[in-house]
């Protein structure tokens, strides 16, 4: 079992949701407002006057074999539309209940 | 779940929301009436009070002054003005506008029960009247009749007056220049005496003898009868047999000493139209009808009425004041769909998106739609001021749909589907869309709260826009996300055809970025210079002031003119007629421009409350002039009106000539009038005074018909009975004054019936026997005993000068002297007589006062000097607010001056003056002008946040809010081109205010785009500096701290 958090610009929303859905990925917990900025490039997500855009979190544990396509699947999805921000990182889930 | 969210989500309640909205307005709007003006609150009520006998003076002092005491005390009184005349008293109160007329009317009516008892026994109950509008006349028809003019009264009454009453809404007919039919009994004063006949018992005989008694009922057999006495004549000239007496055993008949005339009355008032004799009729509403509904109707029944007149007799429109709404109305609705039209154009050029136009266009005519059905929830009418308020709002309306827009699509153009991008997009800008249009909406509501005759143009203006920007608010949160939702798409490639149209226009938009970006490179870099140079161009647009004239409202071209004559009291009405006939026949030449001519002369009868209403008499000459449309001539309406006032001042015979423009039945648009008043007792100085100040006011450039309102004293024939030589005879002063006046003005005996109507039948002297003072001085005045006395055996006739009517004014005498201003500003006129009347020696117990349009200008002036004041303040709070800074505001109102600096361009170059209208185009501007400067500063500290410099900052924030900015002024200038140069008719009322919009809007966006950054630019960069003195400061005496050792 994996953890995958996923941190994105708000408007990904929808199409993330569509990803883990094709994954059979039925669980995840969703931080709908979440600040944050990229360590190289990307403009700040603070909510603020300057910087009004957002971004939301999804956190999500899977068996190992599915982190790989949708880690792909995420990926081809930054691509496409780089200025808007999309990261997604792994954990190991020790144990769980 | 928020707003846009909700929105963008459920696509269809929204669209169908609005919609609904659309019928909803649809439905109202079809609804609506239309008028010219907003419904107007009266304010005046009027008490009058007849007290039969008496003079002016002493209806003066037993009526006029006891009641004027009495109601001096109802609260909220603005003027108590009076007159009082023979047998009349009549008291104006004027109250302050906002009140409750009704309210004040019952506390008039209290008032006035608390000091009737202190009146005359003889005079009769205070009458209290309402005045409204509705007097004024709708139509007035013109008649013209040949061979039917002596029973043209008859004719008209039955085929065309009581017909035209019965139509929805129509309140009176009436009926003036056909004189009514009278059956007179001539008598020779000669033939009575030798008969020993008078003429009350003649007609006392006459009264008895026409008549029919019902006798009762009986019964013959088993039937029951009705037993009746038809003795009424069915023919005047049965008259002649009536047996009137009998002397020396001979049966004296009326034919004997008298003879009768079925003719008509002797003495009335004679209309004229386009040369010809006929008669007017003319047509007023009921309170609270609609007049172009009244007036389409009337003119739609006259084919049909004409049809059942004999041949000579022609019916005509000479006024009809809903030809008048009919023009302004479609005028400005073009204005407004012209508008409409630029405005997308606009946003065509700068999106240079079909899509993203449609979304902008449609929340035109979604936000307009809605006022509608405020308009309609208010009994309100489609007016002048309605469709300006439309016309006003339309550019303002398409710039929060504008922002959402501009946004949403900065989205979509990053990645974002349309629909995310339509949500999140709408979130980060909602708040300064709706800071922006609250500053909007603090310029305008306040505008509702005025109150007076200002208010009745503001009220509705301040509303109508309130309800709009809200309306557009609320469009720009729901309708254009959902609708960006669904229509925007990421744009990949354009077609060619799309690229050779816009291609140009894309350059022209990027060089004219770059450029700017250039110059506020520059500006920035020479701060002292810019501010400098503005500050002097502020300073010089204050001088142009000089050349700008100010008045109330700008007169409107209704293509009517309305001219009073009068010749020398008592002239005779055959001479007058013959006067107006040679003026008809002169202007006829010299005016082409003149389509109908019709005038009135002669004395009134009183059963006509129209013509009773103005004024009139054998030596009053009234003209009605109806000139061809505005745009069919050359000539003005004021410059013919010149023109007139020239070609009369020709006549030494015209004692007074008064031209009106519009026919001085508009309420508002008339010429201005500049009223000094003279207050003081005594008549004789309170003259002299009078015509000092006519002298002056002649004297001065722009000032004409000059009048003073006290009458001529008007020369009568007095009898002045001897008391004691009455007694002798058995006389007392009533009965000898009644044997006087039923010779000379005639004894109605009876009434003479005939088809339903009835006639008066007078008993008088034949016309041959009242020519002169011996005929008067012959009279026989017979006493209880039969004996007869001469009038000059008792009494003497003299010729005197009765007094005028007595004005009053807040309860002192007052003599009015009034001038008509024209091709000058009234501060101009009122500056020049000021210098010359000081120079006056005045008496004591007298002083003068200004007053008429200048006293209503200063007030309004004032009213919205406040206004303005407050509508700053709000502005200023609004914005204070939204940047949670009381500096950077500040900063933003400095564009506010130049606006005016553009509103003082714009009006000295196009020639028109400062009026209510060019002022409600200021208040407007200082709401839009702040616009651009709350965009421009936004984005510049946004930048500075982003962690821009200062400069880079500013340029970078200039150059890429430049498009915005120029986008929503120009909307909002362009909004107001087809008002500032339409020339429908009623185009002068609401130019002046579009074109100081204009030249405001103008010259505040060139020089805010420049101003405004160099100013921000040292504003921050000297709190840049004072930040680092402190921090400096602070670490230099941590350090000296350190080096004593001190923690």
């Amino acid at each position: 079992m994996k953890s995958i958090f996923i941190t994105f610009d708000q408007a990904y929303f929808n199409r993330i949701i569509e990803v883990l859905n094709k994954n059979n990925c039925r669980g995840f917990s969703y931080f709908e407002q979440v600040q944050g900025r990229g360590s190289h490039t990307g403009t700040p997500h603070y909510g603020s006057h300057a910087w009004p855009s957002m971004c939301s979190a999804i956190i999500t544990i899977v068996p190992d074999d599915k982190v790989k396509p949708i880690l792909a699947q995420l990926h081809e999805m930054d691509e496409e539309t780089q200025q808007l921000g999309l990261r997604a990182f792994v954990w190991n889930i020790e144990d769980s209940i | 779940m928020s707003l846009y969210e909700g929105a963008v989500k459920k696509p269809v309640m929204t669209s169908l929301c609005f919609v609904a909205v659309a019928i909803l307005g649809l439905f109202s709007l079809q609804k609506l009436p239309i008028d010219l003006y907003p419904d107007v609150e009266m304010n005046v009520v009027m008490v009058m009070t007849a007290y039969p006998g008496a003079s002016a003076a002493d209806i003066e002092t037993n009526i006029t002054r006891p009641l004027e005491n009495a109601l001096n005390a109802v609260s909220d009184l603005k003027h108590l003005t009076s007159e009082s005349k023979e047998n009349m008293s009549l008291i104006t109160l004027e109250f302050e506008y906002g009140n409750d007329i009704d309210v004040l009317t019952n506390d008039v009516r209290d008032k006035l029960d608390m000091v009737k008892s202190d009146l005359p026994d003889d005079s009769e109950n205070p009458i209290i009247f309402k005045f409204s509008s509705d007097m004024i006349p709708i139509i007035i028809l013109s008649v013209q009749a040949n061979e039917s003019m002596p029973a043209l009264y008859k004719i008209l009454d039955d085929a065309v007056a009581t017909p035209l009453a019965r139509i929805n809404g129509v309140g009176t007919v009436s009926i003036s220049g056909a004189p009514e039919r009278e059956v007179q009994v001539y008598v020779d004063p000669n033939k009575l005496e030798a008969y020993n006949l008078t003429v009350e018992g003649i007609s006392a005989i006459i009264g008895a003898e026409n008549m029919n008694v019902p006798g009762g009922t009986f019964d013959i057999g088993s039937d029951t009868y009705t037993l009746r006495v038809e003795g009424e004549f069915s023919d005047p000239r049965q008259m002649n047999d009536i047996v009137v007496g009998t002397f020396n055993g001979q049966t004296i008949y009326l034919r004997d000493v008298a003879v009768v005339n079925d003719s008509v009355e002797e003495r009335a008032q004679e209309a004229y139209n386009n040369g010809e004799q006929g008669a007017t009729i003319v047509i007023q509403k009921q309170t609270g009808a609609n007049s172009v509904q009244i007036s389409d109707a009337v003119k739609a029944a006259l084919p049909r009425l004409q049809r059942n007149l004999p041949k000579d007799v022609k019916l005509d429109v000479i006024v009809d004041t809903s030809d008048n709404i009919h023009n302004t109305i479609n005028g400005l609705a073009e204005t407004v769909i012209y508008a409409m039209l630029f405005v997308t154009l606009v946003v065509f050029v700068f999106l240079g998106r079909w899509r993203a136009t449609l979304i902008i266009a449609i929340t035109i005519p979604i936000s307009l739609i809605a006022s509608f059905i405020y308009l309609f929830l208010t009994d309100s009418s489609i007016n002048i001021i309605s469709l300006s308020a439309l016309s006003v709002a339309i550019g303002m309306v398409v710039d929060d749909a504008i922002v959402v827009l501009e946004n949403v699509t900065n989205h979509i153009e990053r990645g974002s589907e349309p629909r995310q991008a339509a949500v999140h997009g709408t979130n980060e800008v909602a708040i300064s869309v709706i800071a922006s249009t609250l500053t909007l909406i603090c310029v305008f509501f306040p505008l509702t709260l005025v109150e007076g005759m200002t208010g009745v143009l503001f009220k509705e203006l301040g509303w109508m826009v309130t309800i709009i920007m809200t309306m557009s608010i609320i469009c720009a949160l729901t309708l254009t996300p959902m609708l960006c939702s669904k229509l925007l798409r990421l744009q990949k490639k354009r077609s060619k055809s799309f690229i050779r149209f816009y291609g140009p226009i894309e350059k022209a938009l990027n060089a004219l970025d770059k450029g700017y970006g250039a110059l506020l490179q520059w500006a920035v870099g020479h701060r002292k210079t810019v501010i400098t140079a503005c500050a002097a161009f502020f300073i010089a647009s204050l001088f142009l002031t000089q050349f700008i004239g100010s008045e109330f409202m700008p007169s409107q071209d209704n293509s009517r003119i309305g001219i009073t004559l009068e010749t020398p009291i008592g002239t005779r009405t055959e001479i007058s007629r013959e006067l107006a006939m040679k003026l008809y026949h002169r202007w006829q030449e010299k005016f082409p421009e003149m389509e109908k001519v019709s005038f009135t002369v002669g004395q009134a009868s009183t059963d006509n409350t129209f013509a009773s209403l103005s004024d009139n008499g054998s030596y009053i000459v009234t003209y009605n002039i109806r000139l061809c449309d505005p745009n069919k001539r050359k000539r003005t309406l004021q410059e013919i009106c010149d023109l007139l006032r020239e070609d009369l001042a020709l006549f030494p015979e015209i004692k007074k000539a008064e031209v009106k423009l519009g026919g001085g039945m508009a309420m508002m648009g008339g010429q201005a009038t500049l009223d000094y008043e003279i207050y003081g007792y005594d008549f004789a100085t309170s003259d002299t005074l009078a015509n000092k100040l006519v002298e002056i006011l002649s004297n001065i450039k722009g000032c004409s018909e000059v009048h003073i309102s006290r009458n001529d004293y008007q020369p009568e024939y007095q009898v002045d009975f001897d008391r004691e030589k009455l007694a002798l005879y058995g006389l007392n002063l009533s009965t000898a004054a009644m044997y006087l006046r039923n010779r000379i003005n005639g004894s109605v005996a009876s009434k003479y019936r005939e088809d339903g109507d009835e006639y008066d039948i007078k008993v008088m002297y034949a016309p041959q026997f009242r020519t002169s003072i011996a005929d008067i001085e012959n009279i026989l005045i017979y006493n209880n005993q039969g004996n007869a006395v001469r009038v000059r055996d008792v009494g003497t006739v003299v010729e005197r000068f009765a007094p005028p009517t007595i004005e009053r004014k807040d309860r002192s005498r007052v003599n009015t002297v009034s001038a008509v201003i024209s091709g000058v500003a009234m501060s101009e006129v009122v500056e020049k007589a000021a210098v010359e009347i000081n120079k006056i020696e005045m008496p004591s117990g007298f002083n003068i006062e200004l007053s008429g349009t200048y006293e209503d200008q200063q007030d309004s002036f004032n009213d919205l000097s406040i206004l303005l004041v407050l509508i700053i303040l709000l502005v200023y709070i609004v914005m204070a607010a939204q940047f949670e800074s009381l500096k950077y505001p500040f900063l933003i109102m400095f564009s506010i001056p130049f606006a005016f600096s553009g509103v003082f361009i714009a009006l000295s170059i196009s020639g028109n003056t400062l009026n209510m209208m060019s002022m409600i185009g200021i208040i407007m501007l200082i709401g839009i002008v702040v616009k651009n400067g709350i965009v421009l500063i936004d984005y510049i500290s946004l930048n500075r946040e982003r962690g821009m410099s200062i400069r880079r900052a500013v340029v970078h924030g200039g150059e890429s809010r430049l498009r915005p900015v120029l986008m929503t002024t120009l909307t909002t200038i362009l909004g107001m081109v087809p008002m500032a140069i339409s020339h429908s008719e009623g185009a002068e009322m609401w130019r002046p205010m579009a074109v100081s919009v204009i030249g405001g809007l103008t010259i505040s966006t060139i020089l805010t785009l420049i101003l405004i950054p160099v100013l921000y630019s040292s504003v921050a960069g000297s709190e840049v500096k004072s930040n680092r003195k402190k921090f400096h400061k602070k670490l230099h005496r941590k350090a000296q701290l350190k080096a004593l050792g001190i923690k």
